[in-house]
């Protein structure tokens, strides 16, 4: 135990040209956790710089959306609207002209398919020159 | 004893101090002496080496405590609160003032950035060429101002509120001298479009009426947060309203016109819109009318939710009704014994009165009371009062029978139509989407009373006063109102007031999606100058508008196809008792 302590009595007592190497471990461990430091504030500064630039980018969007959709609504308000359809000749559809998906086949029956004719064969050599005229 | 001894605890106190302190004092400037002594009485001890590795020790130790502290708080600060890296910061799209949009979305008040045109005289080359300048890119600047402002001695504010554009064109100017600061304001992007509804907002951001002023609180906290503010107005029912209120109103020349449209199931406003636009006034809320024969429904309630009357009641019309010294006589006599559905159709006084003096005045002013007529409307925009009588004698109850004597808001009568046809429940309107969340319907008359109130009203639609309001396909039901106006204390038949209070679909549950049309025309000069005539057809147009909008389909009822043709085969006048 005794011996422990001596030993370790001499290795802190170890000198480098006169400094004590446990003091000069220090010193680089403090320079390596400034520079850290350093490196990881410049980077966090930089984020937020990013960060601001977005966000103003998002605000300066947001007021040019603010400012679009201000304009849609004067262009759509009703009032400006209907004024305009009257003026060119439009009114609300008449009842009887009016219809839902499920009354169309009422108003257009789906006409009835057609019985499928099987081509007689004069066909089929009429077809035979047609292909040969493309070549 | 010697001045080194070591038994001697301290050396003693300067006598000027233990004159002058009090005991607490002196006991610190002892302790204090006695730590600057230490050194000393530590050689006196003849061990100086075991005094400076205890100061040593204690003073790292203390360093050690400081340092082992901001490194626990700098984790803390780092790791463990919340929003870590700068605190909290506000939303990128925050405003002062939410955008208030309707149920659908579509915006109604939003806020964008102008900018305040300021001059400094002292950076201006050529004042001459800048006035002119700026007067041209900026027509509606005022030239005294301007003046002003370039002749001066200091920078001054030109003008406010200049749009994004007008900025760009003074700036493409490249005046020296000039600059700009940015200003928040409130735009209004419809103009007099729902502006009774909306409202408007001061310089500084404060809500001044309507919906701005009621939720000005939460658009705040909503413009805070980013988001938008929705109210319950959609918007192109509000626009239909609006067409349709503003057509109806020149076509009969009329002073003013009051259009109201809810879901009577939830209270929600659609539509409010008072006529003319450009009248700051909101008649729906901030004046008060007679509305005549609207009232004979809620007279008529009153009677069938108590049981003295059914639709097969007979009341006698056959002649004028003598209440002391007046007598009360029909507009359009029938002079014949009514079934109660022919005193509504037929809009007879005569019946009315019979009823309602029938029941007294508790009776009476108890439903009154329940349909909101005797109070003002509880609603986010403060209403007038209503007029109510004095005293509640027969002829007052005649009277009231059939809407005079009693001046309400249209947004009392909006309330109260819907309270009747939803099933029997008064639910507050509101602007608020989805309706009050801290209110509750109150029960006013049984849900059976509201049904055969539909149907009631629906026939008066189909054979009685209201036809004009049909809608094909849509079964409007509602009941006129048409009353003169009091002039200088006396009724004046040049002055009237026409009505049309509204619902469709009529027909299905009394828990049916059901949509209430209020509307008020307010001295029309044309003739004839009833509801029926100038109130209900524009009720049947915009029921056929909004339809497709609030999700009513057009189906058949009892009455009439869904296309609107008569079903003649209906000849049901007993009905089934209601």
């Amino acid at each position: 135990m005794n011996t422990a302590l001596v030993a370790l009595n001499r290795l802190f007592a170890w000198k480098i040209r006169g400094i004590r190497w446990v003091e000069i471990i220090g010193v680089l461990l403090v320079a390596a956790m400034v520079f850290s430091v350093y490196v990881a504030k410049a980077a966090a500064a930089r984020e937020s710089a990013r960060i601001s630039d977005l966000e103003r980018q998002i605000s300066d969007n947001g007021q040019r959306v603010r400012l679009l959709r201000a304009e849609v609504a004067r262009l759509e308000q009703p009032n400006r609207l209907e004024a305009l359809s009257r003026g060119a000749g439009l009114g609300p559809v008449d009842v009887h002209r009016q219809a839902t998906a499920e009354n169309l086949p009422s108003l257009a029956p789906i006409p009835e398919p057609r019985p499928v004719v099987i081509a007689p064969t004069p066909a089929a050599t009429v077809e035979t020159p047609a292909v040969e005229v493309e070549r | 004893m010697s001045a080194h001894d070591p038994h001697v605890g301290s050396r003693p106190v300067p006598s000027w101090g233990v004159r002058r302190f009090t005991p607490s004092w002196r006991w610190l400037t002892e302790a204090m002496w006695w730590v600057e002594h230490a050194f000393g009485r530590a050689h006196a001890n003849a061990r100086p080496e075991e005094d400076t590795r205890v100061r040593i020790f204690v003073i790292l130790s203390a360093f050690s405590f400081v340092f082992v502290c901001l490194t626990v708080g700098a984790i803390h600060a780092a790791l463990l609160t919340a929003g870590a890296g700068g605190g909290v910061r506000p939303h990128p799209n925050a405003v002062v003032r939410a955008d208030m949009v309707d149920r659908n979305g579509a915006l109604l008040a939003t806020n964008i950035v102008h900018y305040g045109l300021y001059i400094d005289p002292a950076q201006v080359w050529d004042r001459r060429a800048a006035a002119a300048q700026i007067r041209r890119a900026l027509p509606r600047v005022s030239r005294t101002r301007l003046q002003n402002a370039l002749y001066g001695d200091r920078r001054l504010l030109v003008v406010n509120r200049l749009t994004p554009r007008e900025k760009v064109a003074v700036h493409n100017l490249a005046l020296g001298g000039v600059s700009f600061e940015p200003e928040d304001v409130r735009v209004h992007p419809l103009g007099e479009s729902a502006r009774h509804v909306v409202g408007s907002v001061d310089t500084g951001g404060v809500g001044l009426s309507a919906a701005e002023r009621a939720f000005n609180d939460e658009i705040r906290a909503a413009g805070a947060r980013g988001e938008s503010f929705q109210i319950s107005i959609d918007l192109r029912v509000q626009g239909v309203l609006e067409n349709e209120l503003a057509a109806a109103a020149e076509a009969t020349q009329a002073k003013g016109a009051v259009g109201i449209i809810t879901d009577v199931q939830t209270g929600e406003v659609l539509g409010m819109a008072s006529w003319p636009a450009s009248n700051s006034r909101n008649l729906a809320t901030a004046a008060t009318y007679e509305m005549g024969s609207v009232f004979k429904t809620f007279t008529v309630a009153a009677a069938i939710d108590t049981g003295r009357a059914d639709m097969n009641t007979l009341l006698d019309a056959s002649e004028a009704l003598q209440i002391g010294s007046r007598r009360i006589t029909d507009f359009h006599a029938q002079n014949k014994v009514m079934t109660l559905e022919e005193v509504y159709l037929h809009s007879s006084n005569i019946g009315t009165s019979r009823l309602s003096t029938e029941m007294g005045p508790r009776v009476m002013r108890d439903y009154f009371e329940r349909f909101g007529m005797l109070s003002r409307a509880p609603f986010e925009i403060p209403s007038e009062s209503p007029i109510v009588p004095g005293e509640w004698s027969d002829s007052t109850l005649a009277s009231l029978s059939f809407g005079y004597g009693i001046s309400i808001t249209p947004m009392q009568m909006a309330a109260a139509m819907g309270a009747l046809t939803n099933g029997g429940r008064f639910i507050p309107l509101t602007l608020r989407k989805g309706g009050r969340p801290d209110v509750r319907g109150r029960q006013i008359v049984s849900p059976e009373t509201s049904l055969t109130m539909l149907d009631l009203m629906r026939r008066n639609v189909v054979r009685g006063s209201g036809g004009r309001a049909e809608a094909p396909g849509l079964r409007v039901g509602g009941k006129t109102g048409s009353a003169n106006k009091s002039v200088n204390g006396r009724y004046s038949t040049a002055h009237a007031v026409g009505t049309f209070a509204a619902v469709f679909p009529a027909d299905g549950p009394v828990n049916a999606r059901r949509y209430q049309i209020l509307v008020l025309i307010d001295e029309p000069q044309t003739y004839p100058r009833t509801g029926g005539f100038v109130a209900a057809p524009a009720v049947g147009r915009i029921a056929d508008r909004i339809a497709g909008f609030v999700g009513v389909a057009r189906r058949a009822d009892p009455y009439r196809t869904a296309l609107g043709d008569r079903i003649p085969a209906f000849e049901d006048l007993e009905g089934d008792g209601r």
